[in-house]
């Protein structure tokens, strides 16, 4: 019996080991990452096979999410709109739980023997916007314009719901913080390469490109006051942006009956991939003394430039460069910065669990054991590293007018370029959706949206 | 106590093995499942605009000696959720036909409705007498068309969902809206506190 007591929590961190459930535990998901990032473009039914198995696990929306961007670039619309369909489910499946989950208490409690990885994922705010933006673009190269429709106002309302829960969540991690004695402000030091990598960025959900890309198509179907919110919302976030300036004033005027006659090409054009996060070792002190952990973090030097994307026409004369509308690894900093608070409230309290257990091996196991639960303890410290890692680093847009007709257009970046053949039609929009990954460019023209919805 | 432990893991596995089960239900039923638009929402807004139709005075004159010719154009969908809205059409015009006061076109199925005129008239199969005839079919006076919006409020454990349905009756010919109806529905759901 004493046996089975002793043995007993080596039992259960073993069960905890052997379930597949959470496959990032061990295995740092950048590391993961790597095997669909590499493909993209063509389809590749190993990585998407391994894709939709870990899309059953404990963290499947970000696998879904994954899954649908992949099979999104690779081609396979159906395949991406499904697993972005599936990722919106679980969203809303974790807006209406329960506020106290049986499930996620055992997470949280695996988590303190464990590390932060126990915790099923839940995408944050700006990964479920991109989410909304891409299901739409799944709707629109279909041309099912209600589709798209429905997807780019659900992203909006997305953008507004995070608004107004962020504060509130931000308030209550810090009283958390409080309450548990710890003290924020004594590892402000060891953070400074988040700040600078969330830069200038006010919030993690600002996305003016989503914005930008949701106001040209109301714009294109003659729903000129939902453009102008849209338009404005963009130019709120990049108020030093002329050509949002230049939209604002179109749409006005075409509030108020004046149209513009040509057609408008847009690009939107998303580059690279957004850095993963990296392992940061951070001391903790604990009523025992000083605990490293691992803990997740951004660094500026991570982090692509931006370039830009210039279209040119077929006389090489220059028609428009592409502008960063969201710099998405700067909104991945800020989130993370947005959670900290709770982060190291889980740590404090691990790095004690931890602690304890070390001492309780010293006393009860011998050396062998006070051994083995060191390794364990050296192994199992792996910070969270979990975050969509197909994003663009940077999503960008641009857009100018064209007369009706076929138009060749050369768009060129330093990572390559490409001739495509465009059409453009009176009052219509046609948006060439552009992606420069692993040094070439996917390009793809949607259907031209026009007249009214 | 081994004993008891195999009662307990027996217990366990019969509660954990219990077998799903398939089961007819009320299709007039309400649906609480989720705040999405369901089948109840369906329902009460087919069954209000079909009786707000057929008590409207202007419309219950003009079906007393005749029955007028509609046909839907379609009912845009300008909410933040995939509805088929098709499908609450369809069951407006199943309503309204069999009021046995309106007729309906469909222009879903002009297409096909072509088709099967060419081969009357140009396949040569058809014994001439019994083949439909071009040009005779009747032009639709009214056009029944509308709008589905929805505002979603979500606050913590509180999400709060409305929607308006709004249905048209327009006269094709003089471009007089003849008839209007509103049906709003509200939706709260509460986050429970306690769940797996």
């Amino acid at each position: 019996m004493l046996l089975i007591r002793k043995g007993f929590p080596l039992l259960l961190v073993l069960a905890l080991l052997s379930g597949c459930a959470t496959r990032s535990l061990f295995v740092p998901y950048p590391n993961q990452a790597t095997a669909w990032q590499s493909g993209i473009g063509s389809p590749q039914p190993a990585a998407t096979e391994k894709l939709q198995k870990a899309a059953q696990s404990n963290d499947g929306v970000l696998y879904q999410q994954e899954l649908g961007r992949v099979s999104q670039l690779d081609g396979e619309r159906q395949q991406s709109q499904d697993a972005f369909a599936a990722a919106i489910d679980h969203y809303q499946q974790t807006d209406e739980a329960a506020r106290i989950r049986a499930s996620s208490l055992v997470a949280d409690t695996s988590s303190l023997i464990v590390n932060d990885n126990a915790r099923p994922y839940t995408a944050p705010d700006y990964e479920r916007i991109f989410t909304r933006a891409y299901q739409a673009l799944n709707y629109w190269a279909a041309n099912d314009v209600t589709g798209t429709a429905v997807e780019l106002r659900a992203a909006g309302e997305e953008q507004r719901n995070a608004a107004r829960k962020r504060d509130r969540e931000i308030a209550k991690a810090e009283k958390d913080a409080d309450d548990n004695q710890v003290d924020l402000s004594q590892y402000q030091g060891y953070f400074e390469g988040l700040d600078a990598a969330a830069g200038s960025v006010k919030a993690s959900f600002q996305n003016a490109w989503t914005f930008y890309l949701s106001a040209l198509f109301w714009e294109a179907h003659g729903e000129y006051n939902d453009a102008l919110v849209d338009y404005k919302k963009a130019l709120e976030i990049h108020p030093d942006a002329d050509f949002i300036k230049e939209d604002v004033q179109r749409v006005s005027a075409a509030l108020n009956g004046r149209l513009h006659k040509d057609g408008m090409v847009a690009v939107i054009y998303e580059q690279g991939f957004v850095p993963p996060r990296q392992e940061l070792s951070l001391p903790i002190p604990t009523v025992h003394g000083v605990f490293s952990v691992a803990f997740p973090t951004y660094s500026l030097q991570n982090k692509p430039r931006p370039d830009s994307l210039r279209v040119l026409d077929s006389n090489r004369q220059p028609l428009g460069e592409t502008r960063v509308l969201a710099d998405v690894g700067a909104l991945a900093a800020k989130n993370l910065k947005e959670q900290l608070p709770g982060m190291l409230v889980r740590q404090t309290l691990r790095a004690t669990a931890k602690y304890n257990a070390q001492k309780k091996a010293n006393d009860d196991f011998g050396a062998l054991g006070a051994f083995f639960t060191q390794v364990y303890n050296l192994v199992s410290e792996q910070a969270d590293l979990r975050s969509w890692l197909t994003l663009p680093a940077y999503a960008q847009a641009t857009r100018f007018f064209l007369p009706q007709g076929q138009h060749s257009l050369v768009l060129s970046t330093p990572g390559g370029s490409a001739t495509l053949n465009v059409p453009v039609v009176d009052h219509g929009l046609t948006v060439i959706h552009v992606v420069a990954v692993q040094g070439h460019l996917i390009t793809r023209v949607l259907p031209v949206q026009e007249g009214p919805l | 106590m081994i004993r008891v432990l195999s009662m307990m893991m027996l217990g366990a596995a019969l509660v954990l093995s219990g077998c799903s089960t398939v089961d007819y239900g009320d299709a007039q039923a309400r649906e609480t499942v989720t705040t999405d638009f369901g089948s109840t929402d369906l329902q009460m807004i087919a069954a209000k605009m079909v009786d707000d139709m057929l008590v409207f005075p202007p419309i219950v004159q003009m079906t007393q000696n005749r029955r007028p010719v509609l046909f839907v154009d379609r009912v845009k969908n300008k909410t933040t959720e995939h509805i088929d809205t098709e499908s609450i059409t369809d069951t407006i015009q199943s309503k309204l036909i069999n009021s046995g006061k309106f007729r309906f076109v469909d222009m879903s199925v002009v297409d096909r409705v072509r088709q099967q005129l060419d081969y009357q008239s140009e396949s040569g199969m058809v014994d001439p007498s019994t083949a439909a005839q071009m040009g005779r079919q009747i032009g639709a006076e009214f056009m029944l068309y509308g709008n589905l919006s929805s505002i979603v409020k979500r606050d913590g454990s509180t999400k709060d969902v409305y929607y308006k349905f709004t249905l048209k009756l327009l006269n094709i010919q003089s471009g007089i809206i003849e008839w209007t109806s509103e049906k709003e529905i509200r939706k709260t759901r509460k986050k429970s506190l306690f769940g797996l």
